[in-house]
């Protein structure tokens, strides 16, 4: 297939290969150094590479080109998340870019387009998601943090919490509660609030793991430009669901190229330490090599629906499960092949290979909870795709 | 290489579908178990007139439609998910994938344009004591004299054993390992019903004193893993149809079953596994596919797929099939419901070509763990 792209101003026919030789010529020309340790510093490269790459046109696979994207078709965009993986480029800061863009692409003006697109995608601003409350996960509709109008602007009263990458944050984009509480996702607006304004508090929450990747945020009359609002009050919930292009279906076959390289690894692991003679273990081992496989397949199968009907097909609302299903178990039966060895955080000196099995045991206890509990999913793909009745006990939608 | 369906694929399905549902619904399926699982004639010779089935993956010039495992594998979701009854597996699956992957052309040129016509029948015998292609379970032994070559031995799980008009066996010879074709009927073959848990499915025990046989190609070795490979692939594709059916016929039930006046598929104990199960089945119709496209590329990765398609979709089958019965409570046990007939069919189906135990063990020796 071949693809007419636009770059500058010139335009060139390039052929799917020549587009992966392209992308992986940049990436071995433009290797991240190597992760510093000191934290502050970590961040600084995270940033610089990510500017690096936009600079280049190198991110924003999907976005369109008039907001400094790639403007890739579908299938260049499988191809670049399988280079972005083998190339180990760090994740960009901050959380929700593939929500938040698309949300101001499709319902933006465009004084806030230009405002906020470009420097989000070169991480000059860095860009969290301040959705949950401690009231309100799944039950997103039951949110109170309030948003009152006084002249141009609005203030702003209450708490946001999990909000991962807080610290880091320049910007939040919220819900806030500009109707009734009776209102429910009637009285919701989307807002964008600058985390530097007086009034805001990060206060960092240390995680499962001990690290601190999540915070909680409170507002104190904190006022908030009514150009700041993203699309109509008390019209923010339908842009809750907006989503730009297959992006998501893309970064499967990222996740599943992810995946390979980790069970690479801890079969290497068990290799090494005579583990795989043991049927039990190479019995589990195998069982963890189907499931990787069958990340692939799945990806491959959803962007095949895609290309083939415009539409990512039945196996794309399960692949997410799937993978947090094998991303913890994988992680457990790490811990339980190194068995005292596995216990031992990276402090210690018999900690294999500073103690990333435990942490990954420890963080993909999120896998299930973060972006809609597995519970949820489950009844998305009972209701949506499998048409099984919704629960008499819950709210309308 | 394709990574999904297609439209003729679809196409392909929707007929086969249809097909099936007017000429083999579980009803039949059901009498004709109850009859010995022979299947119907009719609906044997229609499958070959109207539709090409049996000639589906025969080269075009032996009489067939030239197709790959991808089609075989669209057939077989659709007859897994009718509870088809009849020597299609066997004859198709089994036997011509065997002849096509042995590639002896004076064989494939005897038996292939009958099979495709569907004037014969045929199966596939390689292990002993087990349906599975497991070589190193081949006892049986081949002489030669110079009246050609006889076979002895027995061979205890052979599927449409009773009736195949042509029996493909795998035995010893001084040297090597091959592959032999026996008539159905030959002198000194004797043949018994074996009664397992899946009336749907007929296997028979066939016992082997100096039968005649002809020689298909030489060492078959190195052949018959393809053909083991493209017979697990066109298993798990049967699997997942059957596995799909049961949770279809779960949640349909779910939707009209009402306790404490609501219908049960709003409950969560129901509605998450029912989700648990779709993960299950789509990654299942996943693995079944790619098992068959690489095995249609030559694709070295192929015959992992192939063990990564039969671990995986025995699993969901057996599970599928199992909930089915749970969620259709008291009904779902008698003997009038459907249920039992998947589960059966699963039962059987999880061992007939190596369980997933053995599948794993494959996988792992296969990317040398
Ligand atoms: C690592 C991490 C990072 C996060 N980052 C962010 C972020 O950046 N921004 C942000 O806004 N939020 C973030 N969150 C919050 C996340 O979105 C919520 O935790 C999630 O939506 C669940 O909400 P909750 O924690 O209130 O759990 P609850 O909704 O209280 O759920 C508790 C339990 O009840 C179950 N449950 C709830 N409702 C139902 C139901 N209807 N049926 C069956 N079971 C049900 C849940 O599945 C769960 O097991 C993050 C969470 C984690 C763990």
């Amino acid at each position: 297939m071949t693809q007419q792209i636009e770059t500058g101003t010139v335009m060139t026919i390039e052929s799917d290969d020549e587009f992966r030789a392209r992308i992986r010529q940049w990436f071995a020309d433009n290797r991240p150094a190597k992760r510093p340790r000191d934290p502050a510093e970590r961040k600084s490269w995270v940033r610089a590479y990510h500017a690096r790459m936009y600079d280049a046109r190198m991110t924003g696979p999907s976005w369109p080109l008039e907001y400094g994207g790639m403007g890739l078709s579908f299938a260049q965009q499988v191809i670049y998340q399988e280079e972005l993986a083998k190339a180990r480029v760090p994740s960009p800061l901050g959380t929700g870019l593939g929500i938040v863009a698309p949300t101001i692409i499709t319902y933006g003006t465009d004084e806030q387009k230009q405002r906020w697109l470009g420097p989000m995608l070169r991480q000059d601003l860095i860009w969290c998601q301040g959705y949950s409350e401690p009231g309100a996960g799944s039950d997103l509709p039951a949110l109170r943090t309030t948003a009152r109008r006084e002249d141009d602007f609005y203030v702003v009263n209450g708490q946001k919490v999990w909000t991962t990458h807080a610290t880091d944050a320049d910007v939040f984009f919220t819900l806030v509660r500009t109707g009734t509480q009776e209102s429910r996702q009637k009285g919701i607006t989307y807002l964008i609030i600058d985390a530097h304004a007086p009034g805001v508090t990060v206060r960092p929450l240390k995680d499962i793991t001990g690290g601190e990747h999540f915070a909680e945020v409170f507002f104190d009359d904190v006022r908030v430009p009514i150009a700041d609002r993203i699309g109509e009050e008390n019209q923010g919930w339908p842009l809750v669901r907006t989503s730009l292009g297959h992006e998501r279906a893309a970064g499967a076959m990222n996740q599943a190229t992810n995946y390979r390289r980790i069970l690479d690894e801890l079969i290497a692991l068990a290799r090494e330490r005579g583990l795989t003679t043991d049927p039990l273990t190479r019995d589990r081992l195998a069982d963890f090599e189907i499931r990787v496989r069958l990340m692939k397949y799945n990806a491959s199968r959803i962007i095949n629906d895609i290309i083939a009907h415009g539409e990512p097909g039945p196996a794309s609302s399960v692949s997410r499960l799937f993978i947090t299903m094998f991303e913890q178990e994988l992680h457990e039966f790490a811990v339980e092949m190194l068995g005292a060895d596995g216990i031992v955080t990276r402090d210690s000196e018999r900690a294999i290979q500073r103690g990333r099995w435990l942490t990954g045991f420890l963080g993909s206890r999120a896998s299930t909870i973060g972006a809609g509990t597995s519970e949820i999913q489950r009844n998305t793909i009972a209701e949506q795709v499998l048409g099984l009745p919704r629960d008499p006990a819950m709210p309308a939608r | 290489m394709i990574t999904g369906w297609t439209d003729d694929h679809e196409e392909l399905r929707a007929v086969v579908r249809r097909f099936l549902s007017e000429k083999s619904s579980t009803e039949k399926a059901r009498e004709l178990a109850i009859a010995g699982a022979v299947g119907d004639q009719a609906v044997w010779r229609q499958m070959a007139e109207q539709m090409d089935l049996q000639g589906l993956v025969i080269p075009e010039e032996f009489g067939g439609a030239g197709m790959g495992a991808v089609e075989l594998g669209v057939v077989l979701e659709e007859m897994g998910r009718a509870l088809y009854v009849g020597p299609y597996f066997s004859t198709v699956a089994l036997a011509v994938q065997t002849l096509t992957a042995v590639g002896d052309r004076a064989a494939q040129a005897r038996w292939l344009p009958r099979i495709a016509a569907g004037e014969l029948t045929a199966t596939v015998a390689i292990a002993d004591d087990a349906p599975s292609f497991d070589l190193t379970a081949v006892t049986a032994t081949a002489t030669a004299s110079r009246d050609g070559w006889s076979v002895s031995g027995a061979k205890a799980f052979v599927i449409d054993g009773m009736t195949a008009d042509l029996i493909l066996v795998a035995a010893r010879t001084d040297g090597d390992l091959g592959l032999f074709a026996l008539a159905g009927d030959a002198a000194g073959l004797h043949r018994e019903a074996v009664p397992t848990v899946d009336e749907t499915r007929a296997l028979a025990r066939v016992e082997l004193d100096a039968v005649p046989a002809v020689r298909v190609g030489d060492d078959a070795t190195q052949t018959l893993a393809r053909a083991g490979d493209l017979a697990a692939a066109a298993l798990a594709a049967e699997q997942i149809g059957g596995a799909a059916a049961a949770l279809d016929m779960a949640v349909d039930y779910a939707k009209m079953r009402v306790q404490f006046e609501r219908p049960i598929g709003s409950f969560q104990a129901i509605k998450h596994r029912c989700a648990d199960l779709k993960v299950q089945i789509e990654s299942g119709r996943s693995a079944a596919f790619f098992a068959a496209a690489l095995l249609d590329d030559g694709d070295p990765e192929a015959a992992i797929a192939a063990s990564t398609a039969q671990a995986w979709c025995s699993a969901a089958y057996t599970k599928a099939s199992k909930e089915n019965i749970q969620f259709h409570g008291g009904i779902g046990y008698t003997w009038e419901c459907d249920a039992h007939l998947y589960l059966r069919r699963a039962t059987v189906s999880d061992i007939v070509l190596g369980a997933p135990r053995a599948h794993r063990a494959r996988i792992a020796e296969l990317v040398e763990m």
